[in-house]
């Protein structure tokens, strides 16, 4: 090594390129499975020194509230925050409150006793939630001999044994691998899944991409033994050198009449079914969620490029994609669709009242719901869902407000991100 | 009985395989069966067809359809399918002969819910031909000779199996004439919608609605131009009504419901990739279908005839099982 230097240049970056050659595009991979990978909180500033737009927005309570007067007749008293009505409907399904547990795949960091400890919680707290891709052809369904609490079976019947009656809901994701594996097939005939679809509570969501790494499919790292199981199935890459593989799931191919022609088929194939979409924070997202919802779609979900993700090439969650924001301005612009469901780097209550605000009408937990679960996989989750309640209730009471569905675009200001048009 | 203590809505029992297969009325049945497949390949090879056998199993089948879905076998360490449809290699036969038939057994494990439906099976047979070259109208005028002169020679040789069946064959009257009604897609939703029925109109009808239509009239009809999303990648999309397939379905009377479905199928590699991504599957699974098709096969139009179908309509049975000397009913575990 020469004693060669680059004084203001990444050099260091360049170096350990030098010596790791393509692994060095990833995280090290010894945090596989360990560390959920997405866009950093950085206090209200992104990674690249931008404040972030949705968290640069205030909430912004009127003086003069109509809708506080209406709540006072009804009530016949004053009204405060406890009498906010927070249930919802989210994708045809009955929410206690607007938010979901997002998609949590194959990937190593949801597997196992995680993904079911969130399922159970999820489940009995009656919150929707979404089986991510690749589950089935990784871990098995459960029926043919594999372990059925670590396949999608284990994490359906965990949830729909904690259900409360009316509430709450399964999607179940799919992928270009997923539909080999038949998946959606599978859990419709599957007399497991029958309470849920007899009693409406089954969604298919249609995977188009995921907020941490548009453009890409589902990526997870495998040791030699895993990967020659699924090598005829994946894309293996030998980049990390020490015997484990880069895993990649195809993205799909995607025009507007793929997607209009692909929820046809899933409506046709699963009347009974639920239709979701999840998009990544595309440029063109507008357009997409336009023919999504155009085609029937029951919800469209848009992760934006502050989603999190078990494993993702570190250029991506800080440079590729739109901010959720932005991605909610286009859609605002041009119409959005009717059940808007959006995720990134939800936590606490601002973010959520904001991106309602904006015209969502849930939003879903993805590494929060992990990190609640992890704690306490018992109620980890469930108390997690208190605090964020109460938030809620506390946030949309202050705008004289009393359920999520009133909230709009007067709600909230920023001097700093005039991309969101003012209202009127 | 069924699985995970969930019984199948409605499903009409079924007696054991002795009891079954000895009662006149499914000696009967069948006995029309094999008259009506002879009928076939009589009609069919003076028409200069050729019977093939098809295969059972493969590395892909025809992708499922309302919610059935495919059985995998472990073929040597491969992922194979047991055939859903003879479908992809009608179209490959196309490369040896110009007109081809088979008699192709098919298993679809569809949902639950098509225990009750009275016609579906789990395990089918589906009369499959292929011809090289046509048109969906050839296909549709061939369909419609070959179910006359089917249901011709049945009612002509078996009077007695008729009679026994308590099977009036006046009901032919209007069928033995041939000129099978027609009606398009769109105009079967609008009729439908007219009754009530809340039939999506870019959806395969639905089987309530089929079986709606089907009471109300006297003799078979096809519904034709389908749109696209509710059929499989292979049906060709019209040039002139984009949205629109030619393709077709074959409807019996008395509320029997669909006999068969067919199309002109789409010969075009690109198109056949993209319209692969339309109906959510992955081409890297059909890739000998693909390479054949990139090399050229030829264009074609084609239907599929389901024989226990066809057999319960022309004996009036209840049930399609009726017509199967082994039944199989979704989620019904049986020999």
């Amino acid at each position: 090594m020469s004693d060669l230097s680059a004084p203001g240049f990444p050099e260091e970056e360049v170096r350990r390129r030098a010596r790791a050659g393509a692994a060095a595009a990833f995280p090290p991979p010894a945090e596989y499975g360990r560390v959920l990978f997405g866009a950093e909180h950085g206090g209200d500033r992104r990674s690249d020194g931008e404040r972030d737009p949705l968290d640069a927005l205030r909430i912004t309570p009127p003086v003069l509230m109509p809708q506080r007067l209406a709540r006072l007749i009804d009530l016949g008293r004053e009204p405060d925050y406890r009498d906010v009505e927070l249930a919802t409907s989210i994708g045809g399904f009955t929410s206690a409150m607007p938010v979901y547990v997002s998609a949590l795949g194959s990937t190593r960091a949801a597997g196992g006793d995680l993904g079911l400890a969130l399922s159970r919680q999820a489940g009995a707290l009656g919150l929707p939630m979404v089986i991510g891709e690749n589950v089935v052809p990784v871990n098995g369904y459960g029926r043919q001999g594999e372990a059925a609490d670590r396949a999608l079976l284990g994490r359906l019947r965990a949830y729909a044994e904690q259900l409360p009656d009316g509430r709450g809901g399964v999607a179940v994701q799919q992928s270009t691998e997923d539909a080999d594996a038949e998946v959606w097939n599978l859990v419709y005939s599957d007399p497991a899944a029958l309470p849920l679809l007899e009693s409406g509570r089954l969604a298919f969501e249609l995977k188009l991409g995921q907020g941490a790494k548009p453009g890409l499919g589902g990526m997870t790292v495998l040791d030699a033994d895993a990967a020659a199981r699924v090598g005829d199935r994946y894309g293996l890459d030998d980049v990390f050198g020490d015997g484990r593989v880069l895993r990649s799931s195809t993205p799909g191919t995607f025009t507007a009449e793929i997607l209009r022609q692909q929820i046809r088929l899933m409506r046709n194939n699963f009347p009974r079914a639920r239709v979701w979409v999840k998009l990544h924070p595309g440029r063109d997202v507008a357009e997409a969620a336009r023919v999504a919802a155009g085609a029937g779609a029951d919800a469209v979900t848009v992760d934006g490029a502050e989603g999190g993700t078990g494993w993702a090439p570190e250029a991506f969650p800080a440079q590729v994609g739109l901010p959720l924001a932005e991605c909610l301005r286009r859609m605002a612009a041009a119409g959005p669709p009717p059940c808007l469901l959006v995720s990134g780097r939800m936590w606490e209550g601002g973010r959520v009242v904001k991106s309602l605000a904006l015209g969502a009408r849930a939003v879903g937990l993805g590494r929060a719901a992990l990190l609640a679960a992890a704690e306490d996989p018992q109620a980890g989750l469930i108390r997690f869902t208190q605090c964020l309640a109460l938030e809620l209730r506390l946030l949309i009471s202050a705008l004289g407000k009393y359920a999520p569905d009133a909230l709009d675009r007067d709600d909230v200001w920023s001097q700093d991100f005039p991309a969101i048009p003012a209202a009127g | 009985m069924t699985t995970d203590g969930h019984t199948a809505p409605a499903a009409a029992p079924i007696p054991d395989p002795g009891r079954h297969l000895t009662a006149p009325a499914t000696r009967s049945a069948l006995r029309i069966q094999h008259q009506l497949l002879f009928a076939a390949r009589e009609f069919l090879r003076r028409r200069g067809f050729t019977e093939l056998l098809p295969p059972i199993i493969g590395p892909v089948t025809d992708p499922g359809s309302r919610g059935s879905k495919q059985v995998d076998v472990d073929f040597y360490g491969h992922r194979y399918k047991l055939m859903t449809s003879a479908i992809l290699y009608k179209q490959a036969s196309l490369l040896a002969f110009d007109k081809i038939f088979c008699i192709a057994p098919n298993v679809r494990l569809e949902p639950l819910e098509t225990a009750g439906t009275s016609r579906h099976l789990a395990e089918f047979h589906q009369l499959d031909v292929e011809m090289a070259g046509a048109s969906r109208d050839d296909a549709v005028r061939l369909v419609e000779e070959l179910v006359v002169h089917m249901v011709d020679s049945t009612v002509r040789e078996l009077p007695k199996e008729f009679a026994e069946l308590g099977r009036d064959t006046a009901a032919f009257t209007q069928l033995l004439k041939g000129s099978f009604g027609r009606m398009q897609h769109n105009e079967a939703v609008a009729e439908l919608r007219g009754l009530g029925h809340p039939q999506s109109p870019d959806a395969e009808l639905d089987w309530d609605g089929e079986a709606l239509l089907s009471a109300r009239r006297d003799r078979p009809f096809f519904v034709t131009d389908y749109p696209k999303g509710s059929r499989g990648f292979y049906d060709r999309e019209d040039p002139e009504r984009p949205g629109l397939l030619k393709n077709f379905d074959l409807i019996a009377a008395e509320g029997y419901g669909e006999l068969c479905s067919g199309s002109q199928r789409t010969n075009d590699y690109a198109e056949i990739v993209t319209r692969m991504r339309e109906t959510g599957e992955n081409p890297q699974k059909y890739r000998w279908y693909l390479d054949l098709v990139r090399e050229g096969v030829p264009g074609s139009a084609g239907f599929g005839i389901g024989v226990e179908r066809l057999t319960r309509y022309v004996a009036g049975l209840d049930a399609v099982w009726q017509a199967s000397a082994f039944p199989k009913l979704a989620g019904v575990v049986s020999p």
